[in-house]
């Protein structure tokens, strides 16, 4: 397939050349202007590229005539540079470009006293700042840019392989789905916390989670198989997992863990005759301190069965967390709505490079969700937590959560020890008093 | 016994003295077809389980699929929570739209036995119960005839074992198409695209006739990648390049990543901008960065992209516009129709304020009403049996 790139490798892109621009202006600031028209925030199909292209020509005077510079973004935004003799030409040329698109709901609900099309700049004393916006504009851009391609082609399938292993097959999962009915996964059987992190990276337990690990999983029954190589496949092996999992969580030690636990099950599954076994050995009060948690493209593919198992496990007393989503996909995720105790957000490195608008729409979300039903999952370095805790989230999850865990109790021991030297020191002046 | 002839045996006995009794009936055959599930329906009959422990009340499920609950002497307030339960199960479903009690209240009846008429009215209606349900029993025994064999269960070793046939058996007949149409004024119309699939249950009866393809849903996935790719190089052996309608595909996420639809890319050549990709809500969520690159990868070479398998319920939940594809495809459901729902036709009011009425296609749909109603709403792009027919009629009056 055609790279739709590839043209622009060796002619400079509009970003590019808007930030050279932009610098050599630093020197000729006065009596310049700048308009940035915010189509990139209309409708989708009210951008497409005929769209784009009525609203540049709408400048093709002004550009002729030598009043000013244009560039179309990748995002459809567009910057205008112009002198200042040719502001109330601009205004006009903006208003015309503005009326080509009033039915889009980003005009339609503008409130009166606010200009959502366009925003407009005096080079001489607000320069900083647009550079400042072009640039970030830029880092978002180059950030998607280097977005993993997840091509399956012959070259990158031999990648993987060589990387990860061989590719699941239904006769694996056949295999591996009979061996699961016996084996006893126990020694497989993992906990993870979730805890909440203070500023000083102190974590305080929520509650933890036990999972089987699907690594250990895969050394033991198959090693050298890619068991999540195809998704639908393993999706089908986590519902003979769900299984073990259930058996296992009534083993008597696994219940009778301490504190708050949650488990990863699919919707099938709550609804499932192994479920109401499940649910009749379990003492009522011990319900309450069971999270269930279910997966986003699960609770997806059937809506319906969701609702359902949703309202008869709450019912009984459980609660339910919605696990699997990413920055993605949580804007379409309405945790109300979906009536889910909690959610679990995965964090991703890409997330700190998503610009201030894209952090601005987070931190309402997880506002909108509670902060206190937010969790950042997958958590594996201090940035995580960093950004996290910037988007107002305060719930943790992961590895680096769990070296954290193992710090602060190396330092409590310290403490410990420390308490107890002081202690002896104390006796052992006492004594000399005496 | 059955259900149905303990509850009129019960009946009988009471004829001679019915007082304290008293019968709530649970209309959940009524509920829409998603749900009325018989496994939901041993989970909702659970909340019973208090009740006929400590009061006197038996509980009957009859074959409709709905619920008659007996009770002598047990208080009526006692009644309300379990009720509420089971109500709360089905609280997506219309049928429990209604208030508990109120005039509308289409998901239970009382019928108090002491008195001769509810007594009556009742036993008129266990008896249609018990002739229904003999029916329905007659019929099941004649699809279990001795030559029909039972649908296998799929499981990973026979899905394997399909998909290797898949690799190889004759596709070609099995591929259909159902167009899709934009309505115009004054009962004119134009073809919108042709979508072109693989018939499933057709390619079942040639691939495995005894296994239920869609009895599970993750190894059905999982099949209609390798589909996928077969309906890619037969469409590929076509002329491509000079459609005279625009067509459209329904494929999975991996498979527009993957060598096969390079190839067909290559076919295509200039014609892009006739061909639609359909991706599917679950398939998109799966993974949002292979959505992101499908997408980009589609558009930027002229395809269109359509996002497929919306429900009026998952309009509940997401705003399709995020996904940023060009079009988008929602199954016409009763639920837009029934009434008392308006907050179900305001939701797809909020999806053709963000989407763009041009930009949706109303599916499945499969009556006139819904026609009228999409129109209603400024959508007239429709696809589904109903439009078949109408295509039909379009073609003989030499419209389309």
């Amino acid at each position: 397939m055609a790279e739709p790139d590839k043209a622009s490798k060796h002619v400079p892109s509009q970003e590019k050349l808007l930030l050279d621009y932009l610098q050599r202006l630093d020197e000729h600031r006065e009596n310049r202007k700048i308009v940035h028209l915010h189509l990139s925030k209309l409708k989708p199909y009210n951008r497409r590229e005929h769209h784009v292209q009525a609203a540049v020509n709408g400048f093709e005077n002004l550009i002729q005539g030598m009043f000013g510079q244009l560039f179309t973004l990748k995002n459809n935004d567009i910057f205008f540079f112009f002198t200042d003799n040719a502001t109330a030409q601009t205004e006009t040329v903006v208003q015309k470009v503005r009326f080509l698109f009033s039915d889009d709901p980003m005009l339609e609900d503008e409130p009166p006293n606010e200009n959502r099309f366009s925003t407009w700049y005096d080079a001489e004393d607000q320069y900083e700042e647009v550079l400042k916006l072009v640039q970030n504009i830029m880092k978002v851009e180059e950030a998607s840019k280097s977005r993993q391609q997840t091509r399956m082609d012959a070259r990158s399938a031999l990648k993987t392989r060589q990387k990860e292993g061989d590719p699941m097959t239904p006769e694996i999962l056949a295999r591996v789905e009979a061996v699961l009915e016996r084996a006893d996964l126990s020694n497989l059987m993992r906990r993870q916390f979730v805890c909440g992190v203070d500023r000083q990276m102190i974590p305080e337990q929520s509650f933890s989670e036990m999972f089987i690990s699907i690594t250990d999983l895969r050394e033991t029954l198959t090693p050298g198989t890619n068991l999540m190589s195809n998704r639908w496949l393993f999706q089908h092996l986590t519902e003979a997992l769900d299984l073990r999992v259930l058996s296992l969580l009534l083993k008597s030690d696994a219940v009778a863990i301490s504190g708050d636990i949650s488990f990863n099950v699919n919707v099938a599954t709550l609804l499932s005759k192994e479920f109401q076994d499940f649910d009749d050995n379990i003492a009522a009060s011990k319900r309450g301190s069971m999270i269930i948690e279910l997966q986003n493209v699960d609770v997806l593919s059937d809506l319906g069965a969701f609702l359902f198992a949703r309202e008869y496990v709450q019912d009984k007393g459980y609660r339910v967390c919605l696990d699997g989503l990413s920055y993605e996909t949580m804007p379409m995720m309405d945790r109300e709505r979906l009536g889910v105790d909690l959610i679990k957000l995965m964090w991703n490195p890409a997330m700190v490079d998503g610009g201030p608008d894209m952090h601005k729409n987070m931190r309402a979300m997880v506002k909108k969700a509670g902060p206190s039903r937010v969790i950042m999952c997958r958590v594996d370095n201090r940035e995580a937590i960093d950004f996290g805790q910037s988007i107002g989230i305060g719930l943790f999850q992961g590895h680096f959560v769990e070296s954290l865990i193992a710090e602060d109790n190396r330092r409590r021991e310290l403490l410990r020890l420390k308490r107890r030297m002081e202690r002896s020191e104390e006796e052992a002046e006492e004594e000399e008093g005496l | 016994m059955s259900e149905e002839t303990l509850l009129l045996n019960r009946l009988r006995a009471l004829e001679d003295d019915s007082n304290g009794y008293y019968v709530v009936l649970f209309h959940t055959s009524q509920l829409r077809p998603a749900n009325r599930k018989k496994h939901y329906l041993d989970i909702a009959a659970r909340a019973f389980d208090n009740l006929l422990s400590n009061f006197e009340a038996t509980l009957y499920k009859m074959s409709s699929l709905d619920f008659v609950l007996m009770c002598h002497e047990v208080p009526v307030e006692e009644m309300d929570p379990v009720i509420h339960k089971v109500r709360q199960l089905f609280s997506e479903d219309p049928l429990t739209d209604s208030e508990d009690g109120s005039i509308n209240d289409k998901f239970t009846t009382w019928y108090d036995l002491s008195q001769i008429g509810d007594f009556s009215t009742f036993v008129e209606k266990a008896n249609v119960l018990a002739v229904e349900a003999a029916e329905q029993k007659r019929r099941e025994d004649e699809i279990r005839s001795p030559n029909a064999l039972p649908g296998e269960r799929l499981g990973p070793k026979t899905a394997g074992e399909i998909s290797q046939k898949l690799q190889s058996v004759m596709i070609e007949d099995l591929i259909r198409e159902q167009t899709a149409v934009v309505m115009l004024p004054g009962a004119k119309g134009d073809v919108m695209f042709r979508e072109q699939y693989v018939s499933m249950s057709d390619l079942q009866k040639r691939v495995a006739p005894n296994v239920n393809l869609f009895g599970s849903q993750w190894l059905f996935q999982f099949l209609t990648e390798t589909v996928d790719r077969r309906l890619l190089s037969v469409l590929a052996a076509r002329d491509l390049s000079n459609l005279a309608d625009s067509i459209s595909l329904n494929l999975n996420i991996s498979t527009v990543l993957g060598r096969e639809f390079q190839y067909f890319h290559q076919k295509v050549g200039e014609g892009t901008n006739k061909v639609i990709i359909e991706l599917q809500m679950v398939d998109i969520f799966a993974d949002m960065a292979a959505y992101k690159n499908a997408r980009d990868l589609l558009q930027n070479n002229g395809y269109r992209v359509l996002i497929d398998g919306l429900s009026p319920l998952a309009l509940q939940f997401f705003d399709p516009a995020m996904l940023e594809a060009d079009l988008v495809k929602i199954s016409w459901g009763q639920e837009f129709e029934a009434e008392g729902e308006e907050g179900r036709t305001d939701d797809m009011r909020t999806v053709v304020k963000s989407v763009g009425a041009e930009n949706i296609i109303l599916g499945r749909t499969d009556s006139e009403d819904a026609i009228v109603w999409a129109l209603s709403l400024g959508i007239n792009r429709f696809q589904g049996y109903y439009i078949d027919t109408v295509v039909e009629a379009m073609v003989v009056k030499g419209i389309i």
